[in-house]
Order: C-alpha cells, then structure tokens, then sequence
C-alpha cells in the first residue's frame, strides 16, 4: 500500500461519511400531523360511537378514545396514551366527539414524530460509527504495514550493522526484495562480503608477514649463534686480557640480539589481546536471541533456556556462537541439536551437528591458531574462528570445549554465571 | 532432614536507572527451612532489602524462580500475590505504619479480617499474642500517636502474626529502636521462634544477628557465605565468637 493510496482511502471514506450525513440532513423530518387521516377518524368514530366494539380504524394513525369519564371505549393498539394527562404529556392531539350535538367523548391522536427523529437520529450515529471505524481500520494497516515493511527491516539491518562492527563478517544479511530496503540491503551485504574478503586478505598478508619474521628470526639466529660460539672459542683461547674483553663484549651483544628476535617473533603471535571483551551481567533470556541470530539457515531447534543471569560480552558471545554454527554449516551442513543447561557455576549450551565429527588425532588440536582440519580442502577460512573464540570464551571467565558427540562435533559452550566471579 | 518452606532458583533482581542497568541480586540459589530463624546480614545496597521483598512476593524477581511451600509464586500476578502474601507472610519493618484513626487492638483486627472471618476467635488470638509481647488492655485501646515507639513495634510484631504466616518477615525491626526497646524486640521475635514461627530478618546490626540460627553474608547481590550458629542461647560467648569471625571472614 502506498502513501498515495492511504491519503485516497481515508479521503474517500470521509467524504462518503460527509455525503451520507448530509443527505439525511438534507431529508425532511415530517412530524406534522396529517389533517385528512384526523378527520376522517374523528368521523369514523362519531359515525360508530354507539358501536365502537364492531368499529375498526380506517387510517394509519394510532388513537384512542375515551368517553366524558375516562373510560376507554376503543383504542388500535397498546402502549398509547390513554388519559387527557398523558396524552398531554406526550403532546398527543386531543379532540372531541360530538354527537348530537354535545360532546360525549375524546379522541387522543398518538403523537409519532418522536420515534421518527429517534430514528433519524440512530441513522445518523451508525453513519458517523462506520465512518470512523474504516479509518481506524485503515490507519492500523497502514501502521502495521510500515512495521513491517520499514521497522522490522531496519532493525535487522541495525544489528547486523553491530555483528559487522564486532568483526562477525561470516554471516549474510537475509534479503527481502519485497520490503523497500532490499536494494540497500544488498548493497550492504556486499559490503560485508568485500570487508570478508579484505579481512581474509589481510590476515593471510598478516600470516605472510608472521613466517617471514619466523624464518628471517630463524636466519638471524643462525649466524649469531655461530659468531657466539667463534667468540667463545676466540676468548678461551686467547690470554690477552684486552682481547678476552673484546670477546665477552661479542658474547654479550649476541645474546641481546637473541633476545631481541625471540621478543619480536613472540610480539606477532600476541597481536590477538588488542581484541577487547568487556563481559557484564545480563538475563539468559538474551541468549535466545543470539542462537536466533547465528542459527541464520535456522537448522536447530532453540531449547529452553534455563533462567539465570550470566557475565558475558554479548557482541563477543555472539561471535562465539557465530563461528561454531559457521562451522557446523561449512563442515556439516547437518541439522543441529542445541541443549542448555545450569552446571557448577556455568550455563552450558551445547551445539552438536550429525556431520560425523573429526578424526582424534586431530581433535587436541582444533582450538589452535591457523590449524585447520585434513577435511578443510576447497572451504575458504583462515582457521582462526575456534581459536579466537576459545580466547573470548577464557576472557569472559568461560569454557570452549570441542569433543566428538554421538553423531557429529560437539562444541559446549559454558559461560559463567552472574555474581560467580 | 529439615522442611523447606521456601527455595529460589538463581533468583535475580535488576532495575533500570537512567539507561543503566543495575544488578541487584544475581543468580540466588537458597533454601529456608521450616522453624529457622534466618539472618541476611550485608552492608548498606547489598541487596538486602530486594531480597526480602523478592522471598516474601512484595517484588517480583526480573530472572529466576521462587517456590514458597509447593506453590511458584515467581510465576504470580499481583492479584495472586497479594492474596498469597495476605494468607502466609507476616511482616515487620522498621517503619512501623499503624493507620492513626484505628486503637491499636483495632490495627491489629483489621490486619486480620483481610484473612479469617472469625472476629471472635481473632479477638482471643490478638489478645493471646498482646499478653506473650506485653501490650496491656489498657494499652490496646490507645490511638498509635499514644503510645511508644517500643510499643508499637510490638504491635507490628502482634499485627505481622496475627494470621499465623508461615513465615515472619523482619526488615530492621529495631532501626528504629533505642537500644533498650530494641532489646526487647529481639527477645519477643527470639521467644516466637522458639515456639517454631519460622523467620527471616534483614538487619546490619550485629546484636540483632545474633538471634539467628542461620546468617547469610549478602554482598554485591551474591550470598558469599553462610554461618549456622544453633539455638541462640543469651549470653552464650562461643556463638558470639563464632558469628564474630565468620562476619571477619566475610569483611564486614
């Protein structure tokens, strides 16, 4: 629905309402007593005073007739007036019977043009009530189709925006061409690809850089250790004192640069600490939203959560999910089963896919740094996902465990609970 | 194996105070047992207080469960919790609010009338319970502007019990208290518990701690220890040393 076509709805129901209520403004009200039908009673019933109880009312009018003493001698219906005084009351017309000259009785004429103008008035509420309520009807459409057509969108984008910002690159963003942010969205989402693939590039030039400074560490150690080792032969073997001086002075500086190069190399494997995680204390409930989140092929079932308040960071929590269902994708591409439950301190939710596991020799190994599995081939990633995040995991006082389930590779993730730490 | 009258499950409480979100209890597994008289000792924003009111459905918790008796009360609306607390918690604070246009016998049954329809019957347990905490007749019918402060917190006392609650809960009783009357107090809530009324008093004074059976240590929203110190005996030096060190253990 467009903006267009709302303005002309509520426009064409507030006029159809304003023509409906002014034609029955327009409408006359006729409460005037019609004088024929009147005469023609008041004839009738003089004509039949004598027998009134064989007298049958000829017109469309409702009366009734009582004689000098009140008594009623006819009427056409019940729910008249049926003395002077309510017949006043109701603004009724009272007229005399003649006969003979004399007045022997009154006809009180029921006054109707109350119930023409209740009615009128009924006609013209439900009008006003239907005029009003197609509005309100349109008006919630139209907010429910702006919620979910611009809202709920937007707010997708906006935690995606956050995951991307977090550095969580390995899920897509889900496109709705349907809703008016599907060109945008897809544009963003090359975005995260192309930042996915310059973070690639970048960590592969990081891990070039890395054997480069191993092997030049390497190669610089060789030499070194040889003019060490000259040097020590050269000052064992002199006996000039200043030469021994000049020597120990060799050995000494050898040493520093040994130094030096282990520092360096060890510098480049330690570049990881510079990622913050900064846990806090937040419901378990939030949890549910993280599994949502990273279960983007949805392919598990979320379990109950069991309620708690848990110390973790939940941009780097949701990484941590992100990867072991990345992985489970990548490497399964099975149906997962996820369970959660309190133990000893902890929250462990548990992810285990149907892919078979990996082998045991590899599995002591699966947690470390660029190590990636035999079955890896042709599956682009740096093999850096469960490292990074078993180093969340231990900053946020939590467990990253990786074994083989009954089926497949069972990841527990065991966060800690608030107020343990 | 004692009865337990009352278990939470990682029960937590968190307000929200200008964007920022403020824990106030975490994650409190516990269990109170029939007949104890419970302590929750803690410094100043500890959370005692929150505790309290969590244990006795005056607050609703934001994460967790509560199980009083066999009922979940965690799960209650206000309705169902009013009714609750009407029918099976008694309460003490240190701020007494007896309602001024009422004696303080009339305090007392109107307390009652909420729960028991029996207004002879409740005149007779009111007058038992005036007589164990020593409010004459005379007193009883005095207005609350009338009489002592000591007066009056026996007659929240009185009032707290009247519907015989499973459990009777106490936030500072003596707060407000001289030490003398504060004394009092104490022994009126030592010689109820030791006729079985199960308690749980919140307090930062040690003299009134030391009543308990059982002190929980409260900080930072984490029971970080609990001390069993028995039957209180008066003038029992031991339990005094005991309660002493764990309150040293816990850095009070």
């Amino acid at each position: 629905m467009k903006q267009r076509t709302m303005v002309i709805s509520l426009l064409a129901v507030f006029l159809a309402g304003t023509a409906v209520l002014m034609l029955l403004a327009a409408q006359d009200t006729d409460g005037r007593q019609d004088a024929v039908w009147v005469n023609e009673a008041v004839q009738s019933v003089q004509m039949n005073w004598d027998r009134l109880e064989n007298h049958e009312n000829q017109t469309d009018l409702d009366y009734v007739v009582i004689d000098m003493e009140g008594a009623v001698r006819f009427r056409t219906g019940t729910g008249l007036s049926e003395s002077i005084n309510e017949a006043v009351i109701h603004r009724d017309t009272i007229l005399d019977i003649h006969k003979g000259g004399t007045v022997v009785g009154k006809i009180i004429i029921y006054n109707v043009s109350p119930q023409i103008f209740g009615e009128w008035k009924r006609t013209v509420l439900l009008v006003c009530l239907a005029a009003m309520a197609s509005q309100c009807i349109i008006c919630i459409g139209y907010m429910i189709y702006l919620q979910k057509r611009i809202v709920q969108p937007f707010q997708k984008l906006k935690g995606f925006a956050e995951r991307i910002a977090g550095g969580s690159l390995d899920v897509p963003l889900e496109m709705d061409r349907k809703n008016l942010f599907g060109a945008f969205t897809e544009s963003f989402d090359i975005m995260r690809s192309e930042l996915k693939k310059a973070r690639l590039a970048e960590a592969k030039a990081n891990e070039d850089k890395k054997e480069l400074v191993a092997r030049l560490s390497h190669d610089i150690k060789t030499p070194v250790a040889s003019i060490k080792a000259v040097s020590e032969v050269g000052a064992a073997l002199t006996d000039d004192e200043k030469l021994w001086d000049n020597y120990a002075q060799i050995i000494r500086k050898a040493d520093q640069i040994n130094t030096l190069i282990t520092n360096l190399f060890t510098a480049a494997l330690e570049e990881l600490q510079q990622l913050t995680v900064t846990p806090v204390d937040m419901g378990s409930r939030e949890l549910k939203a993280l599994l949502d989140n990273a279960d983007y092929l949805h392919r598990a079932e979320i379990p109950d959560i069991p309620d708690c308040m848990i110390y973790a960071d939940k941009l780097r929590l949701q990484q941590v999910f992100d990867n072991i269902f990345a992985n489970s994708y990548k490497y399964a591409g099975t149906e997962i089963v996820l369970s959660a439950s309190v133990q000893k301190g902890y929250l462990a939710v548990s992810v285990e896919d149907y892919g078979g596991g990996v082998s045991e020799e590899e599995l002591p190994h699966i947690k470390k740094k660029f190590r990636r599995g035999t079955n890896t081939e042709g599956i682009e990633g740096a093999g850096l996902g469960l490292y990074i995040s078993d180093y969340f995991m231990q900053e946020m006082k939590g467990e990253l465990d990786v074994q083989n389930g009954k089926k497949g590779l069972k990841a527990a993730v065991r966060i800690c609970l608030g107020g343990v730490v | 194996m004692k009865d337990i009258v009352l278990k939470t499950d990682n029960l937590s409480k968190s307000f929200s105070s200008g964007g920022v979100m403020q824990h106030v209890l975490k994650n409190i597994s516990l269990k109170l047992y029939r007949g104890d008289f419970t302590v929750i000792m803690g410094a100043s924003g500890a959370g005692k207080s929150t505790l309290l009111y969590a244990l006795s459905g005056m607050d609703t918790p934001s994460i967790g469960k509560i199980t009083f008796g066999d009922r979940v009360i965690s799960e209650m609306n206000q309705d169902e919790l009013a009714i609750f607390r009407r029918d099976h918690c008694g309460f003490v604070f240190q701020q007494i609010y007896l309602m001024d246009g009422m004696s303080v016998m009339d305090n007392v049954l109107s307390a009652g009338l909420l729960v028991h329809r029996n207004k002879k019957a409740l005149a007779a347990r009111a007058e038992e319970l005036f007589a164990s905490v020593g409010i004459s007749k005379e007193t009883q019918k005095k207005f609350p502007a009338q009489i002592s402060g000591g007066e009056a917190q026996r007659a929240g006392i009185v009032r707290g019990l009247i519907n015989s609650p499973e459990i009777l809960f106490a936030d500072e009783p003596t707060g407000a208290l001289n030490s003398k009357t504060g004394l009092d107090v104490l022994d009126m809530l030592t010689k109820f518990n030791e006729q079985g009324q199960s308690m749980v008093m919140v307090t930062h004074d040690m003299r009134s701690a030391r009543r308990g059976n059982r002190i929980l240590y409260l900080k930072d929203g984490v029971i970080l220890g609990e001390c069993d110190l028995g039957k209180y005996v008066h003038g029992d030096r031991a339990r005094h040393e005991k309660l002493s060190a764990f309150l040293e253990e816990m850095g009070w």
